[in-house]
């Protein structure tokens, strides 16, 4: 059915464009605004994302070694450690680079291990893990090795930092759900007036005997033409003026870490598109049901 | 071609606009629905369009009972069915030949058919010099001319007007009654709500007398 008259749903579609100059401009210009808020709350959530994983990862477990320990049995140890899936990264650190360590950051107060002979430090795993919910697990895990002094994660740390973690992204993520609803709800009513404003063309067409999806196709094409320019129109304005952002604060604020990936960035402009042309043709095709049928 | 049996319509603010209506409208009649405002005239048109469904009774129009139509088929009761309506319903955004292929291009009809039908009917009615032109800068008679033209561009078996002569002057008024019995003559069933005193006693032709809602007489060559 739509292979037939193709030529004419496009055509009365652009033709409604014409007609209505303004009312499409004022249309696309509301959805691109709306769109463009949405965007600008994803490229602040998964900055946000990304440096609460960067305080995770700063997470980690730290393995203290009995003093009498070989090397056949720190080798052993290691290869225990690192087969535990949830691990990321194993480090030792020798007595001896404890020692060093402990040194460079005494600096200036250095002189306070000359009263001691013996390096008092012992060797240590520095551990990283995947999922810092599991530290605690892996901790225990670890403690029932051999030859293990005591296992160290900063127990109250770690449940504070992911206590925070799960509550900021529990915020973000109903925020975003709220965002989202509510750029549907006002898209598909800018939809709405547009429709509204030519019912009587949908009345009169359903009245001399056209088919609903006769009458839906062109509104529905210039739904989803509505729905693609405004959602690429505003991904492009947040691209352009996102690495602007980016730039500026990387002059004041060199390390932070932020999200400057095409990889990571590309799903989201995606995900701005397909909302933006979804709502368009839904909308507009509910809302012609609504004046069909006289 | 259409009959109606016990017929009721209510409207949700329980105004009963039609109560028992039984009729019996043949091929090729040409039928004046008469009445007061309010009598109930455009519900009983609106019926045989399906644009609404009964309360209660039967509407058969060309063999169809109208309340179990599926809403599928409601576009191709209404392909044999022309509306002239009392608010004409004209786009008036587009130019008068537009406003007569938009209607023959919703129901299919190729760009050749639509060339020759258009032209056909703008002939029919005089308006053919005025194509070009929107809606709104014809006369409220070449307003009147237009919906019918739209109305018949399809050749439909039934051919329903609603007060088409309304609000215009007895000479131009004249000039459509001939229009819609040349239409008449070549086969349509006509049924024309009207007030117009002047042509349905010039007529002759039958008269069906609404009162709120109530046939009250229904007369062949009758009067107003
Ligand atoms: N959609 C509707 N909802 C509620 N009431 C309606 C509706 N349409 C018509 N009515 C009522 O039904 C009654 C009949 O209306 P109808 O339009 O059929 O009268 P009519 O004979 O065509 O009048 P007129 O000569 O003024 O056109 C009136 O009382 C009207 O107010
Ligand atoms: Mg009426």
């Amino acid at each position: 059915m739509i292979f037939e008259n193709t030529g004419f749903y496009f055509r009365e579609a652009l033709l409604s464009f014409r007609r209505s100059t303004l009312m499409s401009m004022a249309a696309i210009l509301s959805t691109t605004t709306i769109l463009l808020i949405v965007g600008i709350f994803l490229l602040i959530s998964v900055n946000l994302n990304l440096f609460l994983e960067n305080l995770e990862s700063q997470l980690e477990i730290v393995v203290y070694l009995e003093d009498d320990i070989s090397q056949a049995e720190i080798n052993n140890l290691k290869s225990n450690i690192t087969s535990i899936d949830e691990t990321k990264e194993v480090k030792f650190v020798s007595k001896e680079e404890a020692y060093q360590n402990l040194l460079k950051n005494l600096g200036e107060q250095k002189d306070i291990l000359s009263a001691i002979e013996k390096n008092p430090l012992p060797a240590s795993f520095e551990i990283q893990v995947k999922d810092p919910k599991m530290i605690e697990q892996i901790a225990n895990q670890i403690t029932k090795f051999k030859k293990v002094e005591e296992v160290e994660y900063g127990r109250e740390t770690a449940e504070r930092l992911l206590n925070f973690t799960y509550i900021f992204r529990i915020a973000g993520m109903l925020v975003l759900f709220l965002l989202v609803f509510a750029s549907i709800l006002i898209i598909s009513n800018i939809i709405k007036i547009t429709v509204y404003a030519r019912r009587n063309e949908i009345e009169i067409m359903s009245l001399v005997g056209a088919t609903a999806w006769f009458v839906k196709w062109p509104f529905i094409i210039e739904g989803f033409l509505q729905g693609f320019i405004s959602s690429v129109l505003s991904t492009i304005i947040l691209y352009n003026f996102y690495f602007f952002a980016v730039n500026k604060v990387h002059q004041a604020i060199p390390f932070l870490p932020l999200v400057v990936d095409n990889v990571d960035l590309l799903p989201m402009g995606i995900a701005i598109v397909l909302l933006g042309s979804f709502v368009g043709i839904l909308g507009s095709m509910f809302s012609v049901g609504k004046y069909l049928n006289v | 071609m259409i009959r109606m049996f016990h017929v009721y319509k209510n409207y949700p603010n329980k105004i009963q606009a039609l109560r028992d209506i039984n009729i019996h409208i043949k091929k090729g009649e040409f039928i004046f629905l008469v009445g007061a405002t309010g009598a109930g005239k455009s519900t009983f048109l609106k019926l045989i369009y399906r644009g609404i469904v009964p309360t209660k009774g039967q509407v058969i129009v060309d063999g169809i009972n109208i309340a179990r139509l599926k809403p599928g088929y409601i576009p191709y009761l209404r392909r044999n069915i022309g509306i002239v309506f009392q608010d004409f319903k004209l786009l008036y955004d587009r130019t008068v030949y537009e406003n007569i292929s938009f209607g023959l291009k919703a129901i299919g009809a190729t760009n050749f058919e639509i060339r020759q039908q258009v032209k056909k009917v703008l002939n029919l009615v005089g308006l053919e010099n005025k194509r070009k032109i929107k809606p709104h800068l014809l006369s409220g008679g070449e307003q009147q001319k237009l919906c019918i033209a739209r109305a018949i561009a399809n050749e439909p078996l039934i051919l329903l007007t609603d007060e088409p002569t309304g609000n215009l002057d007895p000479y131009t008024s004249w000039e459509i009654m001939k229009l819609l019995f040349h239409i008449n003559i070549r086969g349509t069933t006509i049924i024309m709500a009207s007030h117009d005193k002047l042509m349905i006693d010039k007529a002759k032709k039958r008269v069906v007398r609404l009162e709120r809602g109530r046939i009250m007489e229904d007369t062949e060559r009758g009067t107003y």
